[in-house]
């Protein structure tokens, strides 16, 4: 008779108790799987950032355009490296409650600031040389079914077409990648000068520059110079890095993630003390049991790693399938939610967390259990044992 | 009939009183009720004052015009042209000075957040006297309110709880331009508290706004009636605006903290099978721990059923008291929580949880629920054993 059986006959003893506890862990190590996940992907946006890239923005708000010239005025100044413009379009696809991400930029400057986005060289050249022409994110494309060549009418709830309505007719020229899995393509752009020739008011603005500079420590360098530059005009700007940039996007979403997540975590660690006690009451039940194998020659120590081998193992088996389940629920819901969250990846990080949860919870159920176990006193067991 | 009222009254007191001796148990019990409990509150809250902050703002008596196909304040354009023709449509209520008109800038500026230190978008508004007028429950809570022509702004309490730097007396800067806080408002905690007002034609013209405005909000003759209205702007081809009664605008927005609600639904129905399990084993615990007692009573004559009901009892006072625990808990933390996010118009909404009445309701069952399924099964394996087994069992 091994240990490993022993362990077994223990915890399947009371297959009921075994299997509600199991449970409890399974469920919350689900949530704590699911929600981790859906927290790191909205905190995504600050870990792709690049290290030298800068947001130039109007200060009042990063809503509030910025005069054409700057783009030149920036490209000059020493330390940066490409410079790029955008404009938000405000634009959805037949349906206007959904939102799409849809920019009017400066083309080849875009693509040069941007080195995530991989397009065939071909498709980067006929989407250069076509004014009408759209360069869509293969997570868009997919969803909506588009390919290279599909004319597509996409409408803006912000401007006017001169030629009357709200929609722009396109032409989709190349549909790009990213260069890691994790690089959100469910966006698209289009080339600013055709916007800037078709929309009835917003003249010669652009909503705000991207720059890459030179080196990253020249970051603070350089902004500081575009700020001054602008600074007593009537468009004063506000430069940072892309990363505090992001950062400060989500927490305008604000508080509540923070409030939502606190709670989930506050059940996540209730529920593991409920189960926890269960698990710790279920091995004191046995001290007389345990009287009886050390008295029939089983060492202190293999009695202690007995004891505490069963919590782990209860903690690891309930754990790990309600890691999984979480890791099927997310794959399940990835598509759906695809547009607001593209991102949702389980990581190797959350996986390691949560495996070093369930040995905590196996370690601090088992443990005063096993040292009860270790130290037990045969005759006092006996007496108190009652059996 | 009434022996076995009298013996399942007996069954539960001593079910009750012998708690203490299967303390951590159910302690454990209570804790699990009351973790599910509050989150389930704690969400609704949320999805609640947002709710009641959005739609309580829209009135039936406005109605809002901007420009077709702008889903949101900020996306509107209307020009001084357009704002003369409205006035002159039918269906609008007028006053002494005539049609009750109020033309809207509104325009977005950084202020810093309070709970993060860092920027975040809020509405600085552009009206007149008659924009406020328009809106019934305005109420200055300090100071005055802005002179028209200077570059002076009145602050919302929202902004005020939120925000750092907006007291009444300071100055404040976007861009180059300066602007005073002269006062504070109050609109009775609805989203236009999230808000700065400033004089329509100062923004006109610090922001290149030349004489255009971006929203129309005219009072209305008949509460709800956009017909007449609706049918003048048909008519007139320059007139490319859409109309809605500004409760319904609200009303769409407020609807974008449901998921939250759904959010909080789910994760609290999952919680609670993980709850449940934990319950159940208390139960299952308690059941075990006294069958003994339990087989006495029943060789003493009492019935099943009463055996039975004492176990349901005692699982039903253990998940009422987590629940309590968790209500209370979820009041004292979330209720009139000060929050903020983004809102339709891609500014800060400042809104408060509420824990309303019907939410503790809501509470209060899922307790009753928790306790009855987890009461259920172990009292129907108390009262099915056989006496003489559980004599044999030992503990």
């Amino acid at each position: 008779m091994n240990d490993l059986y022993l362990i077994y006959k223990n915890m399947t003893r009371k297959p009921l108790r075994l299997f509600l506890t199991c449970f409890a862990i399974f469920i919350a190590f689900l949530i704590y799987g699911a929600v981790t996940t859906l927290k790191s992907a909205m905190d995504s946006g600050i870990d792709l950032a690049a290290d030298n890239r800068l947001m130039v923005v109007n200060r009042i708000n990063f809503t509030v355009p910025l005069p054409i010239a700057y783009f030149r005025k920036v490209a000059a100044m020493d330390g940066v490296k490409n410079v790029t413009h955008a404009n938000w379009f405000g634009g959805y696809y037949q349906d206007p409650k959904k939102q799409l991400v849809v920019m009017a930029v400066d083309p080849e400057s875009y693509l040069r600031v941007y080195p995530e986005v991989v397009v065939d060289p071909q498709q980067k050249q006929a989407w250069l040389r076509d004014r009408q022409g759209m360069l869509v994110g293969e997570k868009l494309a997919k969803l909506y079914g588009w390919k290279i060549g599909d004319k597509i009418p996409v409408s803006s709830n912000i401007f006017s077409h001169k030629d009357g309505g709200h929609t722009w007719d396109f032409v989709i020229d190349g549909i790009f990648t990213g260069n890691t899995e994790q690089y959100d393509t469910g966006y698209m752009v289009f080339h600013y000068k055709y916007f800037q020739e078709t929309q009835t008011f917003g003249g010669d603005n652009i909503g705000w520059l991207v720059l890459t500079t030179e080196d990253p420590s020249l970051n603070e360098q350089v902004a500081k110079k575009i700020d001054e530059t602008f600074a007593n005009s009537a468009f004063e700007t506000d430069t940072s890095t892309e990363k505090a940039f992001s950062k400060a996007f989500i927490e305008q979403v604000g508080n509540i993630g923070l409030i939502i997540f606190g709670v989930v975590f506050m059940a996540f660690f209730t529920i593991l003390v409920v189960v926890g006690n269960t698990m710790a009451l279920a091995v004191r039940e046995r001290t007389g049991e345990i009287a009886v194998l050390k008295t029939l020659g089983f060492s202190s120590p293999r009695i202690f790693k007995m004891v505490l081998g069963e919590s782990l193992l209860i903690a690891l088996i309930g754990g790990l399938a309600g890691l999984g389940a979480a890791h099927l629920l997310i794959e399940g819901a990835k598509a759906a939610m695809a547009q607001f969250l593209p991102n949702l990846v389980m990581g190797g990080d959350i996986v390691a967390q949560a495996v070093g949860f369930m040995l905590l919870l196996g370690l601090v159920t088992g443990l005063l259990p096993a040292f009860n176990a270790l130290r037990l006193n045969i005759v006092t067991a006996f007496n108190r044992g009652g059996a | 009939m009434g022996s076995l009222i009298s013996q399942i009254a007996t069954v539960t007191v001593m079910n009750i009183r012998s708690l203490p001796r299967r303390l951590w148990m159910s302690l454990a019990m209570v804790l699990a009720s009351a973790v599910v409990v509050a989150i389930l509150l704690a969400f609704l809250a949320m999805a609640k004052g947002f709710e009641t902050t959005m739609s309580s703002a829209g009135s039936d008596r406005v109605a809002m015009l901007m420009r077709e196909g702008a889903a949101a304040e900020l996306n509107s354009v209307v020009t001084r042209d357009q704002v003369n023709l409205v006035e002159d449509l039918p269906g609008i209520a007028s006053d002494k000075d005539g049609p009750v008109v109020s033309p809207e800038l509104y325009v977005i500026v950084d202020g810093i957040k309070k709970s993060t230190g860092t920027e975040a978008n809020i509405p600085l508004r552009g009206l007149d006297s008659r924009g406020m007028a328009l809106r019934g429950n305005v109420q200055l809570t300090r100071g005055r309110s802005f002179t028209p022509g200077t570059n002076e702004l009145i602050v919302g309490e929202g902004v005020l709880r939120e925000f750092d730097g907006f007291d009444v007396g300071s100055e404040v800067r976007f861009g180059k331009n300066t602007w005073r806080v002269v006062g504070a408002f109050s609109t009775g905690g609805n989203v236009f508290e999230s808000e700065l007002w400033a004089d329509a034609k100062v923004i006109q013209s610090h922001y290149n706004r030349g004489s255009s405005f971006q929203t129309i909000r005219v009072q209305l003759q008949k509460p709800g009636d956009l017909q007449p209205l609706q049918q003048g702007i048909d008519a007139d081809p320059r007139l490319n605006l859409d109309v809605q009664t500004e409760k319904a605008y609200f009303t769409s927005q407020g609807k974008q903290l449901q998921y939250m609600a759904i959010f909080g639904r789910v994760i609290s129905f999952i919680m609670a099978l993980g709850a449940l399990a934990g319950a159940l084993n208390t139960m299952y615990t308690s059941v075990a721990d006294r069958a003994r007692e339990i087989a006495t009573l029943r060789a003493l004559g009492f019935s099943n059923f009463s055996a039975f009901c004492g176990t349901i009892a005692e699982a039903l006072v253990l998940a009422i008291a987590g629940g309590l625990l968790g209500s209370a808990a979820a009041f004292l933390f979330f209720d009139g929580l000060n929050a903020s996010t983004l809102g339709g118009s891609f500014t800060q909404v400042v809104f408060r949880f509420e824990m309303s009445p019907e939410l503790f309701v809501q509470g209060a069952m899922l307790a009753l629920v928790i306790g009855f399924v987890s009461g259920f099964f172990p009292a129907w394996r108390a009262a099915r054993l056989p006496v003489i087994v559980a004599f044999r069992q030992t503990t």
